[in-house]
């Protein structure tokens, strides 16, 4: 053991900052978590502040927008979740596969949308939907001879504009970690398939696919984990706030944020912080524990 | 060697980790150090104030002390001032905290240090420093809320140990006692109002005077009213809009904000939202909805015959520019906002170019227009009765006054013959160094110097205008804690946000929209967010002897 910790303490070493930072923003918070349940005054403090029970969750329950809201929060991650890993998966595939020198061009290109802001993305869309200058409008549709559609008030485009809208945005990125998985298999693995004359679909669908599979799984679960959060900008700034498309477009944070930016109420934020999660918590700990059944090597813990 | 290197290398960074919190912890022991000395002078403070009569002793010998003290140690204490611009920390602003606190060092025995945030930052910062003890102790609460503030504990009782009366009785003679009143909540008073305009002069319309010319309208048949604006109908106005929009054609005529009841009408917002108001407030408690109120539906009825007759741009509800700027860019003419004295100036400095200011409505002062964003004092106050003296200068004392909302003369500004000011030579809006351009959250604003072009006498003609007010709000006053309806508030708030904007800006027919607008704001709870709003008017009513 000492041996140990002597042999490997440049390596503690290096994870002492990191260490440090997780146990300061991540585990020295927690207690403030009884905030959730008080209703906060700064006079008294977090901790002297009168309890107040379940009271502060009771907006997140208790209207008709309750389920749009976790509805929607849950379905469009569900379609990331899917979406994104195939799409990020199919580009790392491509990407290793290829050979030319472009390569690295084509990466950046890829990655670049992932490195803009949400508001800027907001505004590029803008540019394609706005009713009367917008691409689409302006452009398309008028060459088409058809009428103009007012797409911040038609709520049936939404789902698809923002899947889309996030596809764009994360593929990249996402795609990085998967290219970097595929770039350490085993190069004789595929040299000795093609000596037994596999062809290039077989060493994809036979080898590339099955050995991403752990990859894919533990991005999958860290995603599930945070289903119950959503991108803020993408579902506040990109539909630009319109409320004839919150039907498609609210979800559990923009919910909070339009309902709190007023209030200033920080034990209703808590409150909305801690139930997030807490079911992320219960969903990771449930489908890792799923994982485990069905393939035991796959898991993360 | 390589191993060495490493070693090297991420001991260097624990340690730049390490005295980043040392840096912390130093500052946290300097503010227990203030806050015993604190405790000392507020000892002596509770013993002058037990002795009312001897107040103005009371004050000078605080003074005395801190002078004293500073002597003593080299250091004055320091009294820190926070509110927003539109720009962040001015360049000028270290001169500025050094020209007042050497002033104040004389006058008061203390260091003034003005905090100036930008303003999108500003709601969070302020929260963050007052709940955390960072070092604010005055502050203004535009931006995160009085009422919001005054629930999470923040603000300090003013009254406390008579410290109004003892060491910020100067205020009283600038602040009437029913506008003090008015910021007092559950009978206890967290905040001084800035003294500028509560009344407004609702609906006033402006446009663009190049545009009226260039659609020949004839100005010399409208009246002006008091404030000398042309008194006119909405239905000259809709004249003049077709008018403006056949000359026109490649321009928007009308910028759209939600603000036909903020703005356009004498609807009191009670309780500090539309969620249940006093449709006729200088008579009637009664409190109604607004969304189903004949003054709205006409709102809607107005907005939808614009938008039919294509005076408002189709991207109305994505645009979120505000309606001067968009008029500032050249490709809109008119909008509607509130008039007051000396507005004609503002407006048309905010919008780049002159214009004409039509009054359509009537002057209405709501019962939340003085407690909309008082002057507060932190609960964590180190020394709140430097803190109360430093309000009374920022109130009362015109070299204070001139500094904090002006700069320093003859850098920023200079004086004319007439006492009004203009920039230094060299010196406009975007190069001064020292331009907050928030004159009307000041704590006086009439302390200090009249921009050229204004009434030097600016201050009497509002204060005037506020007396002179016809349709008070009887609630003058009535504040409401609504964290107990906070669930019904956050969907209200949603169901309003979602339904509002087709229908204010005319983009579907008012009776379906309006329907739709009422009925999910009903399902969001409107009805008991109402009924507990009435009990809790009812009871204030009672108590003030209001009927």
């Amino acid at each position: 053991m000492k041996k140990r910790i002597r042999r490997y303490f440049p390596v503690y070493l290096m994870a002492l900052p990191g260490l440090l930072y997780l146990f300061i923003n991540n585990y020295m918070p927690l207690p403030g978590l009884v905030l959730a349940f008080k209703k906060f005054n700064a006079q008294k403090g977090i901790f002297g502040s009168d309890f107040v029970g379940w009271k502060n969750f009771k907006y997140l329950f208790a209207t008709k927008d309750a389920f749009v809201i976790t509805r929607n929060t849950i379905l469009y991650n569900l379609a990331f979740i899917v979406i994104n890993t195939i799409l990020a998966v199919f580009v790392a595939v491509l990407l290793a596969e290829m050979t030319s020198r472009m390569k690295k061009i084509y990466q950046c290109l890829i990655l670049l949308p992932y490195m803009i802001s949400m508001v800027i993305v907001s505004y590029l869309v803008f540019g394609y939907l706005s009713s009367d200058n917008g691409f689409f409008n302006h452009t398309i549709l008028s060459a088409l001879g058809k009428e103009p559609i007012n797409w911040y008030m038609e709520k049936k485009y939404w789902p698809f504009i923002l899947v889309f809208v996030n596809a764009w945005k994360v593929t990249g990125y996402n795609c990085i970690i998967y290219l970097s998985t595929i770039l350490g298999i085993d190069r004789g693995i595929y040299e000795s398939a093609a000596i037994d004359g596999c062809s290039k679909w077989k060493q994809i669908t036979k080898i590339t696919i099955p050995m991403l599979k752990p990859t894919v799984i533990m991005m999958t679960l860290l995603a599930v984990g945070r289903i119950f959060y959503s991108d803020f900008g993408l579902f506040y700034q990109v539909p630009q706030n319109q409320g004839a498309l919150f039907s498609v477009t609210n979800t559990i944070d923009t919910y909070v944020y339009r309902g709190l930016l007023e209030l200033g109420n920080m034990s209703m934020s808590s409150a909305a912080g801690l139930y997030q999660s807490v079911i992320g918590f219960i969903l990771i700990l449930g489908a890792n524990l799923l994982v485990r059944k069905l393939d035991p090597d796959s898991a993360l813990f | 060697m390589k191993k060495g290197l490493a070693l090297l290398l991420t001991s260097a960074l624990v340690f730049s980790c390490l005295t980043g919190c040392g840096k912390t912890e130093e500052a946290g022991s300097s503010a227990q150090s203030t806050d015993t000395t604190a405790a000392v002078t507020a000892d002596a403070g509770t013993e002058a104030a037990a002795d009312a009569g001897e107040a103005l002793d009371a004050a000078e010998q605080a003074i005395a002390d801190r002078k004293a003290k500073a002597a003593e140690s080299g250091e004055y204490e320091k009294i820190v001032v926070s509110f927003f611009d539109w720009t962040g920390a001015p360049a000028g602003i270290d001169r500025i905290n050094a020209k007042l606190s050497a002033y104040t060092e004389e006058t008061l025995g203390v260091d003034v240090e003005l905090l100036i945030i930008d303003s999108a930052a500003y709601t969070e910062d302020i929260k963050l420093m007052l709940s955390s003890g960072e070092q604010v102790d005055l502050f203004s609460t535009c931006g995160p809320g009085y009422m919001t503030c005054v629930n999470n504990g923040y603000t300090a009782d003013l009254e406390a140990d008579g410290l109004l009366d003892t060491y910020g009785a100067g205020l009283k003679d600038f602040i009437r006692a029913d506008y003090l009143d008015a910021c007092r909540v559950g009978g206890t008073l967290y905040g001084v109002p800035p003294i500028k305009d509560y009344a407004i002069q609702t609906a006033a319309v402006c446009i663009g005077t190049e545009y009226l010319e260039g659609a020949g309208v004839d100005l010399s048949t409208f009246q002006k009213d008091d404030l000398g604006y042309y008194k006119c109908s909405w239905d000259d106005i809709d004249d003049m809009f077709a008018k403006m929009h056949a000359a026109f054609p490649d321009k928007t005529v009308y910028s759209t904000q939600d603000n036909m009841l903020t703005q356009g009408s004498c609807v009191d917002n009670i309780g500090g939202d539309y969620y249940g108001t006093l449709l006729n407030p200088s008579q009637d408690l009664t409190i109604e909805n607004v969304y189903e109120s004949e003054i709205f539906k006409t709102w809607c009825e107005r907005f939808y015959r614009w938008n039919q007759a294509g005076y408002i741009s189709g991207d109305a509800l994505t645009d979120t520019n505000g309606a001067s700027a968009r008029i500032k860019s050249g490709a809109y003419m008119a909008m509607m906002a509130c008039g007051k004295p000396a507005y004609e100036n503002q407006i048309s400095g905010e919008c780049g170019r002159p214009m004409t200011v039509f009054d359509v409505g009537e002057p209405f002062m709501s019962s939340s227009a003085v407690s909309s964003f008082p002057w507060c004092m932190n609960q964590n106050c180190a020394d709140p009765i430097a803190a109360m003296q430093v309000l009374q200068a920022l109130y009362t004392d015109p070299v204070v006054a001139n500094l904090v909302c002006w700069g320093e003369e003859g850098v920023e500004y200079v004086v004319n013959d007439d006492t009004t000011i203009n920039w230094a030579a060299g010196v406009d809006a975007n190069t001064s160094q020292y331009y907050p351009n928030v004159l009307w959250m000041m704590p006086n604003q009439y302390a200090a110097h009249v921009w050229e072009g204004d009434p030097v006498d600016v201050g009497e003609q509002t204060a005037k205008f506020n007396d002179n007010c016809p349709v008070k709000s009887k609630a003058l006053g009535f504040t409401w804690d609504n964290s107990d309806y906070a669930a019904e508030y956050t969907a209200l708030q949603n169901a309003y946000q979602e339904y509002s904007g087709k229908v204010i800006y005319g983009f579907v027919d008012p009776e379906t929209g309006l329907k739709e607008l009422n009925d999910a704001l009903y399902a969001a709870g409107l009805e008991e967010y109402m009924a507990a709003k009435q009990a809790a008017l009812n009871e204030w009513a009672q108590a003030a002897g209001i009927n």
